[in-house]
């Protein structure tokens, strides 16, 4: 028997490719929107990333991501620093060897459905602040979880809202709505 | 007044229960956490690694409380009026977390995490965890005991709704809050097995002020996702502080001790052939694997297995190579690992290792694959709470203690115990020959 050691570089390549990409595009790029981008990328997009994410009142999340980040930043593919703001969180920009990370990955990024998927990706979700991507990911993770027991529109309206008290039921109607058109929820 | 009991605590002194309680914890489901070790063949290690996950379940539930009471003097008006929780809502929400936290660990396997690598995983792809099996356990067998108390008659609490706490469902709505106390950086699971094991095995580096942490605790609102979510008031800073050091000295020292997971391997590894064994003959059409959580007859054929059945079987020759192994203390050795925090070359020089060892190598063990893991997820910290001005920053901004702590990310390689001396020397040598030829590169 030959031991075998599988290093997850698709994962790490993906962070230092996301990384990159949003710098620009995605208001403060920081922990909760990488959170909130993989697990999109995953459930919605179908990316097999291998992550498993639970849900909790700040929505889909998985330590294992936060692990993955460390040691991205450890190959300085990213720099993470801390936003002193109001507002708060983090700042995740490229690092050095950030184009080096993604050649590690690059036949998992050239990947055409991986590669069209991130673009997908990025094209409906980079202008959202990671308030509203939050928001949508909770929706999504509702759905999906409840979706072998029929949920109506009207209650999973109720369910986020339940979930995420401080959002006004109008932001979670229209964001229902948003994936209704993007066919990312749907009812019965 | 409905009558308490007391059951002694090394930890805590007593710990309070009521009638339900009783009950519950009588019941055969919960009776075999007597049967399940804390920490597996630690004991191998640390030989005071005796304990079980009876101990441990309890300890939970009262430290659970314990937080949410905290919780609920301090911000009981931010609670109300900013959350939406009502008074009899809140009260109903601690019965909820009390049961919860009692039952969380009923769906273990043996020897805890150990057999945790032969669950299987369900239609999408998503391995099954052990809260999975106790949250069916609590569903399929239990709904007696929980549902038809005199006790529950005011709350009206259905074996499903533990289950759907268990498992965080998106159901809980409201309630998914207080699964932060079972499932999160500032739980009462790991709050209670940092200080237990610590305890048990003479160690420590587990040990925090607990009393300190509670006293602090709190909830708040986090400003970049308006998101409720707890956290510890600025006086616990400290205290937070030294919880997550000791999460990351018993990770290193203890739960990702070298040869403690040669012991797990081993006990997978012997478990598997047991089942194999076992199940050859019965109706499951799972063979060396555990039976999936999905129907009661699944449920019970998986709660058979506990620790005296398995030591048993090994102590009578069975569970194969590795059952052997376990009998003469021949476990494997390790003869090569990455720095905690590796960089990419540390893992380039592993995965070059493993590709020329071939049958030299016995296993792998990555810190990803433990359960413990030792992640840098962070403590929100609330500053001036209470008042307007009140802020949520988070840990690492105010500690350069933990702002310094990675992820712990370390891989190993082992080899059996026979060639443990040629093959430490292959492996420098392999190591050696990879440098160089990285260097002519260059």
């Amino acid at each position: 028997m030959r031991v075998n050691i599988d290093i997850p570089w698709n994962r790490y390549g993906l962070i230092a490719e996301l990384t990159n990409r949003l710098k620009y595009q995605c208001p403060q790029f920081g922990k909760t929107i990488l959170q909130k981008m993989v697990y999109l990328l995953q459930e919605v997009y179908g990316v097999k990333c291998g992550y498993q994410f639970d849900l909790y009142t700040y929505g889909p999340f998985t330590s294992q991501l936060l692990q993955d980040l460390d040691l991205v930043e450890t190959f300085n593919a990213v720099r993470i620093s801390s936003v002193m703001s109001a507002v708060g969180g983090y700042h995740i920009e490229p690092g050095e060897r950030n184009e080096e990370l993604k050649e590690k990955a690059g036949e998992f990024l050239r990947d055409p459905v991986v590669s069209k998927a991130i673009d997908n990706l990025i094209e409906h979700f980079s202008s959202s602040n990671a308030k509203k991507l939050e928001l949508l990911s909770t929706i999504v993770y509702v759905s999906r979880d409840m979706r072998d027991e029929g949920l109506s529109r009207e209650n999973l309206i109720q369910m986020v809202s339940d979930v995420k008290p401080k959002f006004a039921r109008p932001e979670i109607e229209e964001a229902v709505s948003t994936l209704e058109e993007k066919q990312m929820v749907s009812f019965p | 007044m409905a009558k308490t009991y007391e059951i002694r605590d090394p930890i805590y002194g007593f710990i309070e229960l009521n009638d339900w309680e009783r009950e519950i914890i009588n019941h055969p489901v919960f009776q075999r956490l007597r049967r399940i070790r804390q920490l597996g063949l630690t004991d191998m290690v640390y030989p005071g690694a005796m304990h079980t996950r009876f101990e441990h379940s309890l300890g939970v539930m009262h430290v659970a409380t314990r937080m949410f009471d905290e919780i609920v003097k301090r911000r009981k008006e931010f609670l109300e009026s900013e959350l939406s929780f009502t008074e009899g809502g809140l009260e109903r929400d601690k019965v909820l977390v009390r049961i919860s936290c009692l039952l969380h660990d009923v769906g273990h396997a043996p020897f805890s995490h150990a057999a945790e690598e032969l669950m299987i995983t369900d239609a999408s792809g998503k391995f099954y965890k052990h809260e999975n099996y106790s949250a069916a356990a609590v569903a399929y067998l239990m709904q007696d005991v929980i549902e038809k108390h005199p006790f529950n008659q005011n709350y009206g609490i259905k074996a499903q709704d533990i289950a759907d706490f268990l498992n965080g469902r998106s159901k809980l709505g409201r309630a998914l809050l207080w699964r932060d106390l079972l499932s999160s950086q500032l739980d009462a699971d790991r709050a209670d097995y940092l200080l237990r094991d610590s305890h048990h095995i003479g160690v420590a580096y587990g040990k925090y002020d607990l009393n300190r942490l509670l006293v602090t605790m709190t909830v708040a609102i986090d400003p970049e996702t308006d998101s409720p979510t707890l956290a510890v008031e600025e006086g616990g800073i400290h205290a937070a502080e030294a919880l997550i050091v000791a999460r990351y000295m018993m990770f290193t020292q203890v739960y990702f001790q070298h040869t403690r997971r040669a012991y797990d391997h081993h006990l997978a590894a012997a478990i598997k052939t047991l089942l194999s064994e076992a199940q050859s003959s019965s109706e499951l059409e799972i063979r060396d694997a555990l039976p999936p959580p999905t129907s009661r007859e699944h449920l019970e054929s998986y709660l058979k297995w506990n620790d005296w059945r398995v030591l048993g079987l090994i102590n009578d020759g069975n569970g194969g190579g590795d059952g052997h192994i376990l009998r003469e203390r021949a476990h494997h050795r390790r003869i090569f690992e990455t720095p905690e925090v590796p960089g990419r070359e540390d893992l380039e020089l592993t995965e070059f290792l493993c590709s020329e060892l071939g049958e030299d190598g016995a296993f792998v063990d990555k810190a990803e694959s433990s359960w413990y893991k030792f992640d840098s997820t962070d403590v929100p910290i609330l500053l001036r709470p209470g008042k307007n001005d009140e802020k949520l920053v988070t840990l690492s901004q105010r500690s350069s203690v933990v702002h310094g702590l990675k992820a712990v990310n370390r891989s190993r390689i082992y080899t059996p115990y026979e060639r443990r001396e040629d093959v430490r020397k292959r492996v420098e040598e392999l190591s050696n020959k990879y440098r160089k030829e990285k260097e002519v590169r260059k």
